[in-house]
C-alpha cells in the first residue's frame, strides 16, 4: 500500500514549526512500508513454547493493522500540514506504531552538540530497510551439543573450530548458534518478529530432541538497517566538518564511519549514497539515526 | 679562576677572618678559597670539578671522557637516576668458577624498559625506510603520550609504535600508506588499522586527509622517473579528482593510475606490474582506476607537456 509522504510527521529533536515545543512522536506513520511481519505492540514474554499461538497472533496482528491503516487512510486527508492535532489524532486511533512500546513518546532531545545538528526541515522520504537483526535467548537447561548435531537436521558442530552448535532453518531464514550452556544466538532474521519466531522455532527443534528447554529472556542485541539516499556524496567534506565523529580512512575502508552519539549508532556512509546503520537494540533507534543524518548528507551532496 | 657565589643561607660558611664580608674566590687549579682582599688562604684540598683529561677536538674520539653516561632523555624517559653495574673488564671482576661478580645489573624501572625497548623498535623501522629525525621524536612522543594514557596497555608495543610512526608521518605532511609501514614492521596493516584508529580516539587527534600528491615524488623517484612525467602524473591525478572521475577510489590507486598514464605517454614507459609493486597497489586496481579515467585522458593532461607517445596512442586496457 503505497502512501503519501507528506503525511510523515516531522522527526524528532526539532521545534514545531509553530515555535512551541511539543512532544514529538516518531515519523512512522502505521501506513509506511515496513516488511511483512511487524507486530506493532510489545511483544510478550511467554516462556511457553506455543509456535502455533505465536504465529496465530502474528497473523492477527498484521489483520488489525491493516483494519486500522485502511480506517486511517479513508479518514484522514492527504497533505495536511503537520499539525500537532494530527499527531493526537494519529495517537488515538491507532495501536500499530512500531517499536516496542505502543506509546513510542520521545521527549524533545535537546539540541546538544553530540546530535548532529539540523536545520528544521521536512522529513525525508526514506525509511531505511531492516536487514539484519541479532538476538539471544536462554534455553534455561544444559545441552548436549554432540546428540543435537547428530540428530538435528541441517546442525554443524566441530568443536575443534568451535564451541556451539550451528544450524539453520529456512522459514525464516535464520541461522541459530547453540550453547552447551543452554544459550542460543539467532542471527539473519529481517524483522523483531521473524527472529521471535525463529528462536522459538529453533527452541522447539531443541525440546523435540529431549532437552527441557524454555524460552527465557529473549532480547534482541543488534539490528542492522540500510538505505540509499539516491545522490552521491561528498566524504571529504563531510569529515572535514564532523570530524569528531567521523572517520574516513580510504586506505582501510572506503566507507565513512560515522558514530554517532544520540542514539547510539554506527553509520556506514558511501560515496554512492547508500547508509547503513547498525548497533541499534529498538527499530527507533535505526530511524531515528537516518532522520539526524538525512540533512547532514544533503548538505554534502555532490554537485556534478 | 672561576668565581663562586655564595648563597647567604646555605653550606657552612668559610670566610676569611679578616674580611668576613668579602667573597671568596676559588681556585681550582691548586684547590683553594683564596680572599681576595688580603690573599689568605682560606678553605683548601677543595675537590676539583674539572675533567680529568684533556679532550681535543680534532680527536677522533667515539667516546667523550668527560661524559659520565650516556645522554640524557628527559622528555622521554622517567628522569631515570638509577646506577648500572657495568660488566667488568680485566681478571678481578670474575669470582673462583668463572662467573662474573656482581651479576645483577641493577635492572632500571620496567615501565621505562618498555618504552625505551619500544623506541628502539621505532628507530630501527624508521632507518629501514630512511625517515628523518623529526619524524623519529614525533613518534617518540606520540608513543610516550600513547604510553601513559594507558588506554590501549592491552596492544602489543610494536603494533601502537608502528601505528604512532603512521601518525607522525601524517602529521609531518609526509604520509607513507599503511602497506609501507607494514613493509617495515611485523604487525599486520589490520592491526595496525585497529590500533590508528584508537589512539586517534585517545589522543582526541585527528589527521588529514591523504592525497594523491603526497605520494607522487616518492612513487616516480622510485621508479626512476624524470621530473616532467612526475609534474604530469600530479597534475593528472588532481585533475581527475576534481573531474570527479573516480569516486570512491583510494588516492593510492588514482595516484597510481595517473603515474601510469604519464609514463605511457612519455619515454619512459613503465609497466602496471611495476608501478603496482613501488605502490603496493595490485595491477587490476591500476587497470580498474586507468579505465576511468581513459576517456578524459585529452582533458587530464598538463597543458604544456611533450607527448613521446600521443594521446590516441594510450594503451586502453
Amino acid at each position: 500500500m503505497e502512501q503519501n509522504n507528506s503525511l510523515t510527521p516531522f522527526p524528532p529533536g526539532l521545534a514545531s514549526p509553530q515555535g512551541a515545543m511539543t512532544p514529538v512522536l516518531p515519523i512512522f506513520s502505521p501506513m509506511m512500508p515496513y516488511g511483512t511481519g511487524l507486530t506493532p505492540q510489545p511483544v510478550q514474554n511467554t516462556n511457553s513454547l506455543s509456535l502455533l499461538e505465536e504465529q496465530q497472533r502474528q497473523q492477527q496482528q498484521q489483520q488489525q493493522q491493516q483494519a486500522a491503516a485502511s480506517q486511517q487512510q479513508s479518514g484522514m486527508v492527504g497533505g495536511s500540514g503537520q499539525t500537532p492535532q494530527l499527531y493526537h489524532s494519529q495517537v488515538s486511533t491507532t495501536t500499530a506504531l512500531p517499536g516496542n512500546t505502543p506509546l513510542y513518546t520521545t521527549p524533545l532531545t535537546p539540541m546538544t552538540p553530540i546530535t548532529p545538528a539540523t536545520p528544521a526541515s521536512e522529513s525525508s522520504g526514506i525509511v531505511p530497510q531492516l536487514q539484519n537483526i541479532v538476538s539471544t535467548v536462554n534455553l534455561g537447561c544444559k545441552l548436549d551439543l554432540k546428540t543435537i548435531a547428530l540428530r538435528a537436521r541441517n546442525a554443524e558442530y566441530n568443536p575443534k573450530r568451535f564451541a556451539a552448535v550451528i544450524m539453520r532453518i529456512r522459514e525464516p531464514r535464520t541461522t541459530a548458534l547453540i550453547f552447551s550452556s543452554g544459550k542460543m544466538v539467532c542471527t539473519g532474521a529481517k524483522s523483531e518478529e521473524q527472529s521471535r519466531l525463529a528462536a522459538r522455532k529453533y527452541a522447539r527443534v531443541v525440546q523435540k530432541l529431549g532437552f527441557p528447554a524454555k524460552f527465557l529472556d529473549f532480547k534482541i542485541q543488534n539490528m542492522v538497517g540500510s538505505c540509499d539516499v539516491k545522490f552521491p556524496i561528498r566524504l571529504e567534506g563531510l569529515v572535514l566538518t564532523h570530524q569528531q565523529f567521523s572517520s574516513y580512512e580510504p586506505e582501510l575502508f572506503p566507507g565513512l564511519i560515522y558514530r554517532m552519539i544520540k542514539p547510539r549508532i554506527v553509520l556506514l556512509i558511501f560515496v554512492s549514497g547508500k547508509v547503513v546503520l547498525t548497533g541499534a537494540k529498538v527499530r527507533g533507534e535505526i530511524y531515528e539515526a537516518f532522520e539526524n543524518i538525512y540533512p547532514i548528507l544533503k548538505g554534502f551532496r555532490k554537485t556534478t | 679562576i672561576l668565581k663562586t657565589s655564595r648563597q647567604i643561607n646555605s653550606l657552612p660558611k668559610v670566610q676569611c677572618p679578616n674580611h668576613p664580608d668579602a667573597i671568596l674566590v676559588e681556585d681550582y687549579r691548586a684547590g683553594d678559597m683564596i680572599c681576595p682582599e688580603c690573599g689568605l688562604v682560606v678553605g683548601d684540598r677543595v675537590i676539583d670539578v674539572g675533567s680529568e683529561w684533556r679532550t681535543f677536538t680534532n680527536e677522533k674520539a667515539t667516546n667523550d671522557p668527560s661524559r659520565v653516561g650516556d645522554a640524557q632523555n628527559p622528555l622521554l624517559n622517567g628522569g631515570d637516576l638509577s646506577t648500572m653495574i657495568s660488566k667488568g673488564t680485566g681478571a678481578a671482576s670474575f669470582d673462583e668458577f668463572g662467573n662474573s661478580k656482581y651479576q645483577n645489573r641493577r635492572t632500571m624501572s620496567s615501565a621505562d624498559r618498555a618504552m625505551l625497548n619500544a623506541f628502539k623498535e621505532i628507530t630501527t623501522m624508521s632507518d629501514r625506510i630512511n625517515l628523518p629525525r623529526n619524524i623519529i621524536d614525533r613518534t617518540n612522543n606520540l608513543f610516550k603520550q600513547v604510553y601513559e594514557q594507558k588506554s590501549l596497555k592491552g596492544r602489543s608495543n610494536d603494533a601502537i609504535a608502528s601505528a604512532c610512526l603512521y601518525i607522525a608521518c601524517r602529521q609531518e605532511g609526509v604520509p607513507r600508506t599503511f602497506k609501507e609501514i607494514c613493509a617495515v614492521s611485523r604487525i599486520s596493516k589490520k592491526e595496525i588499522g585497529r590500533c590508528f584508529k584508537l589512539i586517534l580516539k585517545a589522543l582526541e587527534t585527528s589527521v588529514d586527509l591523504i592525497t594523491t600528491g603526497d605520494f607522487m615524488s616518492r612513487f616516480c623517484s622510485n621508479l626512476g622517473l624524470p621530473k616532467q612525467v612526475q609534474m604530469a602524473a600530479t597534475y593528472i591525478a588532481r585533475k581527475a579528482v576534481e573531474l570527479d572521475l573516480v569516486p570512491g577510489r583510494s588516492p593510492i590507486s588514482v595516484a597510481a593510475a595517473a603515474i601510469y598514464m604519464a609514463s605511457q605517454a612519455s619515454a619512459e614507459k613503465k609497466t602496471q606490474k611495476e608501478i603496482g609493486d613501488i605502490a603496493g597497489v595490485a595491477d587490476v586496481t591500476i587497470r580498474q582506476s586507468y579505465r576511468l579515467i581513459y576517456p578524459r585522458a585529452a582533458d587530464l593532461f598538463p597543458p604544456d607537456f611533450k607527448f613521446d607517445t600521443p594521446v590516441d596512442k594510450l594503451p586502453q586496457l
